[in-house]
């Protein structure tokens, strides 16, 4: 039986990240995968709409809980960031019952809803490897990815509750994923490390020196890609390369691509994209 | 150990019996010289059965006679056409059933046979189990693991060498493992090592619960726990946050009423925020009196209660009626047990429960010590660890790593294992020692920030391949002296300049019995415990990404200290308006670029929640001017407009003409606009490209974002909510 999620394509995927809610089609397809869209799903908040309003967001969020319960579904997005903030507000509010009676009640005034608790959300990454299973997924594999990758989580969905069966402090779901997929696993340190992405436009100076470091030690263990399962730490690892070398005088030029890009190449679409980065790996290097 | 020792298990299990049992197997193997791996049977392939030297199965069966879910689909590949040989996998099989069904062990059977067919050689009869397995499978256990050792390298199963490898097992099972003498097959004793502390509350009218509550701290000591017994009279409710242990005994009185020394803890514990007693572990022993309408209902209400404020609770709870002896002495061994299996860092391993019961039992005649009881230590079996350490020279200024493999006991302490390391490895080994919880000497291990004195080897990462991998390194956020040393003088420089000190307003005291006294509200002081209960600083501060990164930034340990100073209602108003000034300054709270990396660490979870406080509070006062102003303001009034942030409009207004043209000139925008699309993608996205570029070319986001579905209910909740956006 086909799997079927509430499908939020994380915060930036209809901006910054196009090429992540793109990939995603052709992906679920192939994985076997129906994305049934929250149409109506704000913005997650990112954990800066809380830094205003708490209540604010955790209300939007529940809008969101509550729209996929009303489907009798779980939500599923590709993003480290939306996961990790989704959740968050999902705990708070099964873990707080009066709280939530509290956001019932804005809800039920507001949008005529309710949220009864009865939803979950999910990374793509877990939803593969937990419900899909690698065996099927390597089945699938029709270009495999014979690079030297670092496999990037971020922090926000490295948390308890958060991240499937995986370890919280020491996961191995990407590198088991990279591997199915035909490639290297390099062992790095800062897998889990922020890249500063909530502060990129306020701390600058910090969050390129974040970056730097990440994307430094990612090719000093000798990789030639960075694969990363948050939208917005790819954009930020990749849009400010540049910029994070300027600052640090740190070698940082090695690809990032999303983990549903490197999905879809290894299944077989965007052969001519995944060319292009394969020349990148091997020829030009950035 | 050689790969050629590998033993794989097996099992095939519905309801549990048949994985339990595999545990077992896989943690006796190494006495017999072997390596196992257990695997359930949808974690593996049936071509991955082929090859292997040595197989055992425990295998139930489901309904009549059919395949236990797990092992269904193994089944469906083993008897697939293309189904490989099993020639030279030694091999036995213990078949789980009932015999009140008509196909009594029908999988096991059939995996027996399927084996056997395919080639495998036997090693040890097929034993089929009735509902009272343990005696049979024991010894199909022991028997086929005796016989599995004799199998040698090549694959040859070498019965000459059975009863020598038994002799060897069994000694080695002497002088390790003291309860396997006793025929249980646990190889966990207790531990005294860590925190082993714990509460026994007691609300009592007649003194019943309280007798209770001394008896069973007697009983604890011989559960390795240091029991400490609490009159909830007077109890500091907030003082619970901080413990890992908690048992309550309470009576009811009249009508369903509190106890009368119970009555004001349960006031303060209606009014406490949720979240409170996270990490706690509790279970409630509830007295009470059948003939009364309501039994024993204070018990369940402080039950629930503490369900409600985070706590876990590990053993049900169990509601007495008058003739309470026999009962409320099988909840203490349950109770006990359950407690003595939560670590000193405040996990709980549910499998240790049994074994302790049964240590506890076969410990029963054999009290010793000056109280009369046995004080055991949980030790667990050697594990294989990997063990990579940063190393750091300061004299050549030289930085590497170091890596052993050895076999360690899981219940030893990394601090025990940084010790043995250098009294037998290296001598030149650096490392901060001291007590189990001084928080100089923390360290990370995986990521992960810990007090190594008050962390077990098996708790710092998960055991995989029948072995632990880890990398230790010292904290983020300092400078390193040497190894693992750092330097703790930046923190305390940013904490000296930080002022922390209280400086106290005049104001009125409370008239009491012993003189005039200070008074502050229970919910405001636990709330103010909660933010400052910190167990170490240096783990706090570099809890933080950041830190390592901001020579100048605070960090979360500085700011949550202020930020509890700040909202202590004892503060002079001059001092608070220092600490807001400190707490709003470039490098306050919102130098802070990633709170997630907080939460994520241990008990960060309060931290930042009180954290995320101090920056609302913090961008109230400076009414959102500044660049993390207009983000988060700008934010959510994009978010407000259509449903979706708009980094355009975000990028316009907190970045301003300047900052814009510095990405500009920076190659960010030229990334956005090329370097990003070199795996393909569409270079025109949006009609903008023609009229305002770069606005739509490549990955530069649109400048209009299309509303959401039902946009106006997005509206109305930031109506309800927050006029001001």
């Amino acid at each position: 039986m086909a799997l079927e999620y509430a499908y939020h394509p994380g915060n930036v995927a209809h901006s910054g990240s196009p090429e992540v809610a793109e990939s995603m089609i052709p992906l679920a397809k192939s994985l076997g995968i129906k994305l049934t869209y929250l149409e109506g799903a704000t913005s997650c908040g990112a954990g800066i709409i809380r830094q205003a309003n708490e209540k604010l967001q955790l209300t939007l969020n529940a809008r969101i809980f509550a729209q996929a319960e009303s489907l009798g579904l779980e939500i599923m997005t590709p993003c480290a960031s939306t996961a990790g903030n989704l959740s968050e507000d999902l705990f708070r509010l099964k873990s707080d019952p009066i709280l939530l009676a509290e956001i019932n009640d804005v809800l039920m005034k507001t949008c005529g809803m309710e949220f009864n608790g009865e939803t979950s959300v999910n990374h793509l990454l877990h939803v593969i490897v937990d419900e899909i299973g690698l065996d099927k997924l390597k089945s699938m594999v029709v270009n495999p990815i014979d690079f030297r990758v670092a496999s990037y989580y971020g922090p926000n969905m490295q948390q308890d509750g958060f991240c499937g069966e995986d370890d919280v402090y020491d996961p191995e779901y990407m590198e088991m994923l990279m591997k199915t997929l035909g490639g290297k696993n390099v062992d790095w340190e800062s897998r889990m490390q922020s890249v500063g992405a909530p502060s990129i436009l306020t701390e600058e100076s910090t969050v390129l020196k974040l970056s730097a470091s990440v994307l430094n030690d990612a090719k000093s263990e000798g990789a030639q890609l960075i694969v990363s399962a948050c939208n917005l730490s790819h954009s930020v690892m990749d849009i400010y390369q540049g910029k994070a070398s300027q600052r640090t005088g740190l070698n940082v030029n090695i690809p990032v691509v999303h983990l549903c890009e490197i999905l879809t190449f290894a299944l077989g679409h965007y052969n001519t994209r995944f060319a292009q980065l394969r020349t990148r790996v091997m020829v030009i290097g950035d | 150990m050689s790969a050629n020792r590998s033993l794989l298990v097996l099992f095939g299990s519905q309801s549990g019996n048949a994985e339990d049992l595999a545990s077992k197997v896989g943690k006796a193997a190494s006495k017999y010289g072997l390596e196992a791996t257990v695997k359930g049977m949808d974690e593996i392939k049936i071509t991955d059965l082929a090859g292997q030297k040595r197989i055992m199965i425990c295998c139930s069966t489901w309904g009549e006679g059919e395949q236990p879910d797990n092992a269904e689909d193994l089944w469906i590949s083993a008897n697939a056409e293309d189904s490989p040989s099993m020639e030279g996998v030694n091999f036995s099989v213990l078949a789980l059933g009932d015999t009140s069904y008509e196909l009594f062990c029908e999988s096991g059977k059939e995996w027996d046979s399927w084996l056997e067919s395919k080639g495998g050689f036997r090693v040890y009869q097929r034993v089929d189990c009735d509902v009272d397995y343990e005696a049979p499978a024991k010894e199909w256990m022991d028997e086929t693991l005796a016989r599995m050792g004799a199998v040698d390298d090549s694959g040859t199963y070498q019965e000459s060498l059975v009863e020598e490898i038994k002799n060897q097992a069994s000694g080695s099972a002497s002088t390790t493992v003291s309860s396997e003498s006793n025929g249980s097959d646990s190889s966990i004793e207790i531990s005294t090592d860590g925190d082993r502390s714990m509460t026994i509350l007691f609300g009592s009218q007649s003194g019943n619960a309280e007798g209770l509550a001394a008896k069973f701290a007697k009983q604890a000591k011989s559960y390795g726990l240091d029991a400490e017994v609490a009159d909830m009279d007077g109890f500091d409710l907030s003082s619970l946050s901080s413990k890992k242990r908690v048992l309550i005994i309470c009576s009811t009185w009249g009508e369903g009423e509190q106890p009368d020394n119970a009555e004001e803890l349960w006031q303060k514990a209606v009014a406490a925020s949720p979240g409170l007693l996270n990490g706690v572990h509790y279970s409630v022993l509830a007295l009470g009196d059948t003939s009364y309408e309501l039994f024993c209902e204070s018990g369940k209400e402080w039950d629930k209660r503490f369900e409600e404020l985070g706590a876990t609770r590990l053993v049900d709870r169990v509601d007495c009626d008058v003739d309470y002896d026999k009962i409320s002495q099988v909840w203490a061994e349950d109770a006990l047990a359950s407690m003595a299996a939560v670590d000193g860092e405040g996990l709980f391993h549910e499998e240790m429960v049994q074994a302790i019961k049964d240590s506890m039992i076969s410990d029963s005649t054999g009290a010793s010590g000056e109280d009369g009881f046995t004080v055991p230590i949980i030790k667990s079996e050697a594990i294989r660890a990997e063990i990579s350490i940063f190393r750091y020279d300061p004299s050549t200024s030289s930085t590497g790593r170091d890596t052993w493999i050895c076999a360690l006991p899981g219940h030893m302490s990394i601090l025990d294992v940084l010790r043995t390391l250098k009294n037998t490895q290296d001598g030149s080994l650096t490392f901060r020692d001291g007590s189990l919880d001084d928080p100089t000497t923390a360290i990370t291990i995986n990521g992960r920030h810990v007090l190594p004195g008050n962390m077990r080897l098996d708790s710092v990462a998960p055991i995989r391949d029948g072995g632990i991998s880890i990398k230790i390194e010292p904290l983020s956020g300092f400078e390193v002296i040497r190894d693992l040393v750092v330097d703790h003088w930046s923190l305390e420089t940013k904490r000296e300049a930080s002022k922390p000190w209280m400086a106290s307003a005049t104001r009125k005291g409370l008239s009491t019995p012993q003189g005039a006294i200070g008074s502050m509200s229970p919910l405001v002081a636990s709330e103010l415990h909660s933010i400052t209960d910190i167990h170490s600083y240096p783990i706090l501060h570099s809890s933080s990404d950041a830190t390592a990164h901001s020579d100048e930034y605070l960090g979360p340990a500085i700011i949550s200290h202020a930020w509890a100073r700040r909202n202590d209602p004892r503060i002079s108003s001059q001092k608070k308006k220092e600490i807001e000034i400190l707490l709003d300054s470039p490098n306050g709270i919102k130098a802070e670029t990633d709170l997630s990396t907080i939460r994520r660490q241990g008990k960060g979870t309060k931290i930042h929640d009180s954290l995320l406080d101090c920056k609302t509070s913090s961008l109230a006062r400076t009414g959102y001017n500044g660049r993390h102003g207009k983000h988060v303001w700008w934010y959510a009034v994009t978010v407000k407009s259509s449903g979706k942030v708009n980094d355009t409009v975000l990028y316009r207004q907190v970045l301003g003409p300047i900052g814009l043209l510095g990405n500009l000139f920076s190659g960010v925008t030229s990334r956005m606009v090329l370097g990003f699309t070199r795996t393909g993608g569409n270079m025109i996205n949006d009609i903008l490209a023609f009229v305002a570029p770069p606005a739509g070319l490549g990955k530069m986001p649109r400048q209009f974002n299309s509303s959401i579905n039902n946009h106006h209910e997005v509206v109305a909740i930031f109506n309800e909510l927050d006029g001001r956006f």
